[in-house]
């Protein structure tokens, strides 16, 4: 199943965050997280939602999937 | 002769290119020195390779003899790359509360400008800040700090009349400089994998590649059209845009300048009016244009970064674009040392606004 049809155990709003809140308050609220838990993060900040949060992501082993909208990114963070 | 056409254009196109380029590789100086500190070294092999670039572009340009400018009676010579006087103090204090001001402003010189044009509201507060602390330093209550810091008698020269670079203070040729620098800097880009391509916007390496070479154009632009090869830089030029915006007159000298509608203005201010207008373009492209703002605390917080930006700034002799690109593609002594405050600056501040509250956080 596509992380973006689990239901997530919390949705993270960090809509209008400047650089680099999006990624540290993303950083935050997957660390409370447990093993198998979903976090939806919505994100408008360019540079968080392409770059920073999904390399963080990659480095730290987590799942994760990015929808784009009209103008957001909803993205999809795992912890295995 | 350059044609006021010319002029108004080439200021523009420069910006808007710089513009395009910042907002597609997403490059931020700011997080290219901060992400150093996570072990994430994507950014600064974006920005070290715009560097070894701007090094290599600038000084060929210099010794080719194509940095043409008008020596004052309309005639083309060549000249040399303006390189930065080197005031230790200022630039060792400027330069770290400049890399302080950038870790709250959430973005550095070119950062806040580019990101007007992404439609992120607090940026604009930001630039209105670091305009603030640039005007306040330079003619209002910080000017006796400033005018002491700069004074002349704390102007280190090399022999009586030379402003030090890396090449003169050991008495080498420059070229050899350059290649030892290069060879590091390239050395750990290519550790970076750059041929990996992004999946939208630029690779960092596209990015990095770009910027180098919007610098190298600047610093022939800036010279050509502009009356001196100052390159790309970003103090300066946000004074002189908001100067001729208030009160009709960049206060620059008369050939970097040109008078229309009797209102006169440098050349430098005209790619600080294009570059959120390149990045605004970019971004509409890729639909990531969206008006919005931060809660009210993080606003201010950004309007304090802006204003701690200008002021250090205006007392280093630069931004992260000045200095940290520019400035240190000249070779001069006082972009190298300044640059490295901005760093250490930057590192306390992330240390104080982001780690640390994390690490009490945690307990």
């Amino acid at each position: 199943m596509a992380l973006k049809d689990e239901a997530p155990a919390q949705t993270l709003d960090t809509l209008g965050r400047v650089c680099p809140y999006p990624l540290l308050l993303t950083k935050k609220a997957v660390e409370k997280l447990s093993s198998g838990q979903v976090l939806k993060v919505l994100c408008d900040a360019p540079a968080s939602a392409e770059d920073s949060i999904p390399r963080y992501c990659e480095k730290s082993g987590f799942g994760f999937e990015s929808v784009k909208l009209a103008d957001k990114w909803e993205l999809f963070i795992k912890k295995p | 002769m350059v044609s006021t056409a010319m002029f108004l254009l080439s200021g523009l196109l420069i910006g808007l290119a710089m513009g395009w380029s910042l907002q597609r590789g997403r490059f931020c100086i700011n997080s290219a020195y901060r992400e150093v500190l996570f072990q994430d070294y994507t950014m600064i092999r974006a920005y070290l390779l715009a560097v070894a670039v701007a090094i290599i572009g600038a000084n060929l340009f210099e010794d080719m003899g194509w940095l043409m400018s008008n020596d004052g009676t309309g005639a083309m010579v060549a000249g040399p790359l303006y390189r930065q006087a080197f005031v230790p103090w200022a630039n060792i204090i400027g330069g770290y509360i400049f890399g302080m001001g950038i870790v709250l402003a959430g973005g550095c010189g070119s950062g806040i400008l580019y990101r007007v044009g992404e439609g992120n509201l607090a940026y604009v507060l930001a630039v209105c800040g670091f305009f603030f602390g640039i005007v306040i330093t330079k003619f209002g209550f910080l000017k006796p700090v400033y005018n002491w810091m700069i004074a002349e008698e704390r102007v280190v020269w090399v022999g009586e009349d030379t402003v030090p670079t890396l090449y003169n203070v050991i008495g080498v040729n420059k070229w050899i400089v350059i290649a030892i620098i290069c060879a590091v800097l390239l050395y750990f880009v290519f550790q970076g994998k750059p041929f990996t391509k992004a999946k939208k916007g630029y690779s960092w390496s596209l990015a990095g590649l770009l910027i180098g070479i919007v610098a190298v154009l600047a610093f022939w632009a800036s010279a050509y059209y502009g009356g001196r090869a100052r390159g790309l830089s970003f103090t300066g030029p946000v004074r002189e845009f908001f100067l001729a915006v208030f009160f009709g007159d960049s206060k620059a000298p008369a050939t970097e300048s040109m008078s229309l509608l009797g209102i006169t203005f440098s050349w430098s201010s005209l790619y600080v009016l294009a570059v959120p207008f390149g990045a605004y373009i970019s971004g509409k492209l890729l639909q990531e244009v969206k008006l919005k703002v931060p809660p009210a605390d993080e606003l201010l917080k950004v309007l304090l970064g802006g204003f701690v930006m200008g002021v250090g700034a205006q007392i280093g002799g630069g931004c992260n674009i000045g200095h940290s690109l520019t400035g240190v593609a000249t070779l001069a002594v006082s972009s190298w040392v300044a640059n490295i405050f901005i760093i250490l600056g930057n590192w306390t501040m992330v240390y104080f606004l982001l780690i640390k509250p994390m690490q009490d956080m945690d307990v």
